[in-house]
């Protein structure tokens, strides 16, 4: 297995993330996808905190995604890099 | 075409795009609407008719797509193919064209015939966006209306183009391109489908759907052949693509999507934040959030409850009044009573202590649905409902519930699973609906104060949580999570708002006043023929040495199986009078309230239960609130003897 995966839950509000998979059951999986979370696609975290679902703007609309969920997404921040590490 | 008289339109697109409104609109129709994703749970139906032509006009639940993945999705699915209705109006909310379009070409999938309503286009224009209808009509090879339902604009062009679309009759199928890969499968599936076995789909779709790896088309084919072509097809586009053949099938429909939506969207000017988006900083603050829910939902009670107790006496005071000239009437006794006490206390009660808390409730309740502030509620619940196995969703059928357990029992249908459906139905029944609301406020808040009403409020809320975590530990299963779109803020529109206040007052002067006033008139012959008294003894031992209540509250809780208003107005009726201060002291009316705020879910809710859920789980749950309102409804008795006398 692929240690360091990055999910929904690790992108801060105001990032913007790239869909890399899904790793949850067919249902969800299908459902995420049908709201514009397909590999490729460019997301916005608007809200996360841990008192709450994360919040995501994709393809123009909002998405409330439980945290459980969210830790299913698996995603590739977008970052203007600007420190090197 | 064939002589048809009554022709099938059915209204189908994603959740909160307006499609009830249209609904309305075009029937006249009544339609419950909110601005919240998963309003509409079951189909509804209306008619048209004009110069000739009879359109029954078929409201479906919201979906995301034809896949079945929900209830509410499979319900859509198999109706458009299934029965087949002549039309099908596509409500497009404008201003997500692509998230749209995604269930669009599904549809056109479904080979039905389509006309899209591109609606709540004034929303699009104040963000400086125009669409191009005609080129979006064109893409799509079928009539694009551009509409603001809310305002009834387009909405004539809409249904004339509707009627013309029927009147043709005509049947062209247009089919939009999948990637090579795909294509040349879906056609090669669709092609031996065709030959080899009869569905009420089309073979295009079912192929597609074969491809997407869809469990319910899949039993319904059985074809070895078909289903094993099906499976390699699917292995080979895993290889190629390096996604599941599911990925790859809704990704290229979403690229299909997007290419037409960026090719008709016009920008005229530039985008503005949203006040919405500012207005979410403190309404879903992890801080601010709730804090502000809290204040909105105090203001509401104590509005309720202001409105409600001035109303309250100046009605009551002012129907007492024709008293004497009922008095005065040449009848007998007999007749004098049963006018006076059975039908006109009724009224009286009716009017008079129901009227004035469900008006403003109702009120209050509408402008919230309209307005979008309901799902930043669910989203600020999601932790909470986890703790409760639930999800955020399930916080809007429990705020329906504080109109009426009824519709919050159906509403429970946006739950994805079984489970949650019932966990959530549940803790419905306990929500405090405007009936109980009514006792609270016009018994324990008028008489006590409201600081005793919003006690007994915090006592039913914790009671729904330790509920849920008892049912959560209980019933198998994990939660499962919360996927909600994120309705826009919408100011609303007043017009609406009263409509819909009005259509749930309408529902409850109809069915509840007759019900009130029979109930009335039945507990006076009871009472004329002296009845009462052994009921009353009967139910003594309960009521009066484990609850410390009068016996003849015993005969109201009985009535309240009914409605639950009916406590309070049969209380009003056996004593003759609407001061409850002089015949109950403050334990028996903070007892007497907190008892019915949970005995027992009414008929119309038990009803609703045993439909949803059947007999087996309805009675339990009635037979479970019932015990569990005495056995609280005693123990909190014998504490308070120590503070009240």
């Amino acid at each position: 297995m692929i240690r360091n995966n990055v999910t929904l839950l690790d992108i801060k509000a105001g990032e913007k993330a790239e869909i890399v998979s899904l790793a949850g059951g067919y249902g969800f999986m299908r459902r995420l996808q049908e709201m514009g979370l397909i590999p490729g696609q460019i997301v916005e975290v608007v809200r996360n905190s841990a008192m709450g679902p994360v919040e995501i703007s994709v393809m123009g609309t909002h998405l409330a995604i439980g945290r459980g969920i969210a830790a299913k997404v698996i995603v590739r921040p977008v970052r203007r890099q600007i420190y090197g590490r | 075409m064939e002589d048809k008289k009554e022709f099938v339109v059915a209204l189908a697109g994603n959740a909160n795009v307006g499609k009830s409104v249209i609904f309305n609109q075009l029937t006249g129709g009544n339609q419950i609407i909110g601005n919240w994703p998963g309003k509409t749970v079951e189909k509804a139906e209306g008619f048209i008719e004009q110069e000739g032509v009879r359109i029954r006009v078929v409201d479906l639940p919201g979906i995301y797509s034809l896949s079945t993945y929900s209830e509410e999705e499979i319900v859509s699915r198999e109706f458009i193919a299934k029965e087949k209705p002549d039309l099908v109006i596509n409500v497009v909310d404008a201003v997500n064209l692509e998230r749209n379009l995604f269930f669009t070409l599904q549809l056109i999938e479904l080979e039905v015939p389509l006309v899209i309503a591109l609606n709540q286009y004034d929303i699009l224009e104040r963000k400086g966006l125009s669409i191009n209808g005609k080129k979006l009509s064109e893409l799509l090879g079928v009539p694009v209306i551009k509409t603001v339902a809310v305002h009834n604009k387009g909405l004539t062009e809409l249904f004339e183009t509707v009627r013309n679309a029927l009147l043709k009759g005509e049947k062209k199928v247009s089919h939009l391109r999948y990637g090579k890969e795909v294509e040349s499968r879906i056609k090669e599936l669709a092609e031996i489908i065709s030959k080899k076995v009869k569905t009420y789909y089309p073979p295009r779709f079912v192929a597609i759907k074969l491809l997407e790896n869809d469990p319910l088309i899949k039993k319904e084919i059985k074809d070895e052949e078909i289903l094993k072509k099906a499976d390699k097809f699917r292995k080979e586009l895993k290889e190629i693509h390096g996604e599941e053949a599911e990925t790859v099938i809704i990704s290229e429909r979403y690229a299909i999507a997007s290419r037409i939506a960026e090719s008709v969207i016009e920008r005229k000017s530039t985008l503005k934040k949203s006040i919405g988006d500012w207005f979410d900083k403190i309404a879903l603050d992890k801080v601010w959030g709730y804090v502000f829910f809290i204040l909105v939902t105090i203001g509401i009670f104590y509005a309720v409850f202001k409105f409600g107790s001035f109303f309250s006496d100046l009605l009551s005071n002012w129907l007492e009044s024709f008293k004497p000239v009922f008095m005065r009437m040449p009848l007998t006794p007999f007749w004098n009573k049963i006018l006076w006490d059975g039908v006109m206390e009724g009224v009286i009660a009716g009017i008079g202590i129901v009227l004035p808390y469900i008006a403003p409730f109702y009120l209050i309740l509408a402008f919230l649905e309209d307005s979008g502030y309901l799902a930043r509620i669910a989203f600020l619940t999601d932790n909470v409902m986890h703790k409760l196995g639930l999800h955020g969703k399930a916080f809007m059928p429990l705020i329906e519930g504080f109109g009426c357990n009824v519709p919050a029992v159906l509403g429970t249908r946006i739950m994805e699973r079984d489970r949650d459906r019932f966990i959530a139905a549940i803790l419905a029944t306990l929500v405090p609906c405007s009936a109980r609301t009514v006792i609270i406020l016009g018994l324990v808040a008028a008489f006590l104060g409201p600081v005793y009403a919003l006690i007994i409020y915090v006592l039913d809320f914790i009671l729904i949580l330790i509920t849920g975590r008892i049912l959560n530990k209980f019933m198998k299963g994990t939660p499962s999570g919360l996927i909600m779109e994120m309705p826009r803020y919408r100011k609303p529109v007043m017009k609406i708002i009263l409509k819909q206040t009005w259509i749930r007052l309408k529902d409850f002067v109809y069915f509840a006043f007759p019900i009130i006033i029979v109930a009335n008139v039945v507990m006076e012959i009871f009472s004329i023929f002296n009845w009462i008294k052994p009921v009353a003894n009967f139910l003594k031992p309960v009521m009066t040495n484990f609850l410390g209540l009068p016996p003849l509250a015993g005969i109201t809780f009985l009535f309240g199986i009914l409605r639950k208003e009916l406590t309070l107005v049969m209380l009003s009726t056996l004593y003759h009078t609407t001061n409850f201060a002089k015949v109950l002291t403050p334990r028996q009316i903070f007892i007497f309230g907190f008892v019915t705020m949970i005995y027992i879910p009414c008929v119309a809710t038990i009803a609703a239960l045993k439909r949803e859920f059947g007999w087996k789980r309805a009675t339990a749950v009635t037979v479970g609130e019932f015990i569990g309102a005495i056995v609280l409804g005693g123990i909190l008795n014998q504490i308070l003897k120590l503070f009240m006398p």
